[in-house]
């Protein structure tokens, strides 16, 4: 399983009485897409963060690259989040006083890259996710789906491994929802990063590689990680396998968006 | 409750944990300000109850329909005052003045219970025998400075020589016998500096009050925008939202209001202990009576939803303006010019204005600094993010630049005592200015004619009470100066009295200079500025023994003369530590409730970065670096300005105490904020540690 980048392990949460997840694997290879659904409340999100390391699990375990990551400190973890890892939200993770471009710059300065170097690789994302021009503006000058797609390019400036998007478009109209969906999927593939996203939407969920069903804390049988078709191969993959695509290691420029849908500024 | 009201109430108990957090926020720094707002009203009410209180030992002389001869002088008994009053009735029958339940008759002495406690306690030649009369009762509050003041109120007959004597003097030492109609009297004008004075010391506490107030009501409208915008857009009419807004702002300011007039009664026991004009004050002086307090109690609220509606205006007129944060127009730099404005009036003050004028220039010179002060913070904001280089500098300065008023409002309070400090600093007088003068040597005015007599029954009265002393009378024209130095033998120099003497050096100076006497006692010793008690008590035995011998007059040393100044200045320093102390409680409490009400505001941003993986130690950085750029341009920048208001009025150029004073308040101020913003830092951790925010 060398393709293996991040793995979890029979996870169980349980938030006082109510057991979010029951016994909960998970793995997630190079450069796949994983879409998770499930119906509210069962236990998506939760699983999200014990994969992201945001959560610690009651039992089981979380592996990046055959490190336990449930068992590290919280400030390992939070230094992992930052270098390893890339965050989508539904929206508000970007500071509405700072400048889109500075908003992207912001977790290469965490990381130690000079201002000047941040906001010149920052602004490279711009043209590519077709946010042109909107380098200079505020979160608030932004339409929704625009302000997402800097989220997008922030949370893959610092070419994670795994990005993880929790109802990435749920704030979005359909249309919109869908091209920053594929705008998602197409820019962490080309950038050879993996990508977790919980979605209630079926259509955005064509565009992985495969679906994985929660309910109740618990993964329904034929999805998951251990299954007979294969441990990478989901049902509903729509043709892009991510082993195929090339990572370019080494770049610090988006990589390759080559199904980068024109317009979209929903 | 229904209608708006209630549906403010339920949103208010509606918004959560934290949204009471929030609330209670709000009624925190109410009830702070509410109760430093009614101290510095009180303040002004307690002075004017004192200089009521001592009107009628100032006697109004009146031509005829005189029912009484009054008269008044100062006598000094170990390092205190003491104020005798003298009555002669002319008409039976008139009103007693306060504080006596009748008139005085002939050989009767009313004591200030401090007095008659001070007279058991020292040995009768120290105090109680200048008072020989039966003391006929004890002199009631009401016509008392303070608690601790020495005060003896004696009756005389109208013919006696102590009503007949015509002595001219400073109405500070007293006033000569004067024929009065009542006992109604009239302030004195120190009586009446100082109700200036605390006037001043208002304006310098209740702007800062005021403005933080108004601040801590715009953190309740912060909050809620969203939720308003969300009602605006669902349908809410802007009349409904107002109304909703400002009264659950009201609400909450009311608690606090209320809580603080409570947590004002429960410090008076400790304000009425600061000495004031040599003494502390009546329990009753600092309750600023039932008007007084309503009215603050009414206004607070009134205020705080005042500018509640001001905070609110933009999410009235636009639903979108505030789900939509757009880059905010650049703040105006006529409120640079503002505070030039009043600064170009500063000059034209002077020693001679009136208080009033002086209030008034203060009061505005503290809000065009308030004006000045997000133009500054934003233009603060543009330089740090321009230049800064880590990801704390730059979140900062944007932070700045975004929301310079807010950034304000978290170092105004320090700022403003900045100001104050600046002020206060360079105007107070050099403490070593005065307090080291002669106590041991006593002087008194005799006419010309009798000076060989008074000389002799001095000397005489000094043997029987067997106190060592060298009398001699000095001075030309028709009054003498009788000068007693206490502690030396009668026969130490005897009567021939040189030129030199006549300005009474201190005994241990000439002793010094002069040729030693071989007759070393032990008063002689100490007579200088390190006197102990035992001189102290010597020399009380001779102001006791030489009391009554000029009708009217009393012997007195320079340090007794100067003692007035000495205590104008330690009232000084009082008022200052006093006010110092009120801003830095605003300073302080306001820079914590900012702090933390940001972090409410922004809870959601934090906990999403946070999840992101960025360190708290980054953003607990950038929100000290919000505050302490700002407040060292602010505070620094009001310290100059107070400096500069208080140039027309200094007296005395800069001294080492007022730069002391301001050292420890730009060291305190610093310190304040910076743990202000510390205290707060576990809020950030605990609302950034729900690993699922949801918008709420
Ligand atoms: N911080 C929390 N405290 C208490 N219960 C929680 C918390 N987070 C999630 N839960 C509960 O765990 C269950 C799963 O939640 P979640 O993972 O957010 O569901 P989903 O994302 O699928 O809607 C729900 O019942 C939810 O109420
Ligand atoms: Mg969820």
């Amino acid at each position: 399983m060398t393709n293996v980048v991040l793995e979890g392990f029979d996870l169980v949460k349980r938030f006082g009485s109510t057991v979010a997840l029951d016994g909960v694997g998970l793995a997630v290879g190079r450069g796949e897409a994983v879409a998770i659904m499930g119906p509210s409340g069962s236990g998506k999100s939760t699983l999200l963060h014990c994969l992201a390391g945001i959560t610690r699990p009651d039992t089981g375990e979380v592996r990046l690259l055959g490190q336990r990551v449930d068992a590290m400190g919280e400030r390992q973890r939070s230094a992992l989040r930052r270098t390893r890892f890339g965050f989508v939200f539904q929206f508000g993770q970007l500071l509405p006083e700072l400048p889109a471009e500075e908003n992207v710059a912001l977790p290469l300065m965490l990381g130690g890259v000079s201002r000047g170097e941040a906001v010149r690789r920052a602004r490279g994302w711009f043209g590519p996710l077709g946010l042109g021009g909107m380098e200079g503006r505020r979160p608030g000058e932004l339409s929704g789906g625009q302000a997402q797609r800097v989220a997008i390019a922030r949370a893959l400036v610092t070419r994670p491994a795994v990005v993880f998007a929790d109802e990435p478009t749920g704030a979005l109209d359909q249309t919109t929802g869908h091209d920053t969906m594929r705008l998602l999927v197409e820019a962490t593939r080309g950038n050879d990063a993996s990508l977790v996203v919980v979605t209630h939407d079926p259509q955005v969920a064509r565009w992985c590689d495969r679906t994985v069903e929660v309910r109740d804390g618990r993964v329904l049988p034929g999805t998951g990680r251990g299954m007979a078709a294969g441990p990478y191969s989901g049902h509903d993959v729509q043709g892009h396998s991510g082993h195929d695509v090339q990572g370019r290691p080494g770049h610090d420029g988006p990589g390759s968006l080559t199904r980068i849908l024109p317009g979209g500024n929903g | 409750m229904s209608g708006p009201l209630g549906l403010s109430w339920r949103l208010l108990r509606g918004g959560g944990r934290r949204g009471l957090l929030g609330a209670g926020l709000t009624a925190v720094a109410v009830a702070v300000s509410t109760a430093l707002l009614i101290f510095s009203v009180s303040a002004n009410v307690a002075f004017q109850g004192r200089a009521e209180r001592e009107a009628w030992r100032n006697p109004v002389a009146v031509g005829t329909a005189a029912v009484a001869v009054q008269a008044v002088h100062k006598d000094y008994v170990r390092d205190r005052t003491v104020t005798v009053v003298d009555l002669a009735v002319l008409k039976p029958g008139a009103a007693p003045p306060p504080g006596l339940d009748r008139l005085p008759a002939p050989g009767e002495v009313w004591f200030s219970p401090a007095l008659a406690e001070l007279a058991r306690e020292l040995p009768a030649g120290e105090l109680a025998g200048r008072f020989p009369e039966k003391v006929a009762g004890t002199v009631g509050d009401e016509a008392l400075v303070h608690p601790g003041e020495l005060v003896a109120v004696r009756g005389q007959a109208p013919d006696s020589p102590i009503m007949t004597a015509a002595v001219a003097g400073d109405p500070r030492d007293g006033f000569p016998p004067t024929r009065v109609a009542d006992f109604t009297g009239a302030p004195s004008p120190d009586a009446q500096a100082y109700q200036a004075l605390a006037l001043i010391a208002t304006v310098l506490m209740a702007v800062p009050l005021l403005v933080f107030g108004g601040a801590a009501a715009r953190l309740t409208v912060a909050r809620r925008d969203q939720r308003l915008a969300a009602l605006r857009l669902v349908g809410a009419t802007p009349g409904q939202v107002v109304t909703m807004t400002v009264a659950e702002a009201m609400i909450t300011a009311a608690a606090g209001a209320v809580a603080g007039t409570v947590l004002y009664g429960l410090l008076t026991p400790l304000l009425a202990g600061i000495e004031i004009g040599g003494g502390a004050w009546f329990a009753a002086d600092l309750w600023p009576g039932v008007p007084y307090t309503l009215a603050v109690l009414g206004a607070v609220p009134l205020l705080v939803g005042l500018s509640a509606v001001v905070g609110l205006r933009r999410v009235v007129v636009s639903p979108l303006g505030v789900a939509r944060r757009e880059t905010p127009p650049a703040m105006r730099f006529v409120r640079i010019v503002a505070l030039l404005a009043v600064l170009a009036v500063v000059p034209t003050l002077g020693a001679g204005s009136a208080a009033g004028v002086v209030a008034v220039v203060l009061g505005l010179a503290f809000l065009a600094i308030n004006l000045a002060g997000p133009w500054v913070v934003g233009v603060i904001g543009r330089i740090t993010a321009g230049t800064a280089r880590g990801p704390a500098r730059l979140l900062a300065g944007r932070r700045l630049v975004d929301d310079p008023k807010a950034a304000w409002r978290t170092v105004s309070g320090v700022a403003m005592t900045g100001f104050v400090a600046g002020f206060i600093g360079f105007l107070s007088p050099a403490s070593d200015l005065l307090g080291d003068a002669d106590p041991a040597t006593l002087r008194v005015t005799v006419p010309a004619a009798q000076a060989s007599r008074f000389t002799a029954e001095a000397r005489e009265r000094l043997t029987a009470a067997g106190v060592p002393a060298r009398v001699e009378v000095t001075g030309k024209g028709e009054d003498k100066l009788l000068t007693v130095e206490v502690g030396r033998t009668a026969g130490d120099g005897g009567t021939e009295s040189g030129g030199g003497s006549a300005t009474g050096k201190p005994a241990a100076e000439k002793a010094a200079t002069g040729k030693p006497t071989g007759e070393e006692t032990v008063a002689e010793k100490s007579a200088g500025p390190g006197t102990g008690r035992a001189d102290e008590a010597v020399i009380d035995r001779a102001r006791t023994a030489l009391d009554g011998l000029v009708p009217g007059r009393t012997a007195t040393s320079a340090a007794d003369e100067e003692r007035f100044g000495v205590l104008l200045l330690k009232d000084v320093g009082t008022g200052t530590v006093v006010v110092l102390t009120v801003s830095f409680l605003v300073a302080v409490v306001s820079a914590g409730i900012t702090a933390a009400s940001s972090i409410l505001d922004r809870r959601q941003t934090y906990a999403l970065l946070r999840l992101a993986g960025t360190p708290l130690e980054v953003l607990n950085r950038a929100r000290r670096a919000e505050t302490l750029v700002p407040l060292a341009v602010m505070g620094g920048g009001s310290i100059v300005i107070g400096m500069f208001c208080a140039v027309p009025f200094s007296i005395s150029s800069v001294n080492v105490g007022g730069m002391t004073i301001l050292l420890i308040c730009v060291t305190l101020g610093f310190a304040g904020v910076i743990g202000a913003g510390a205290a707060s830092a576990p809020l950030l951790r605990s609302v950034t540690a729900d690993p699922a925010p949801r918008p709420d």
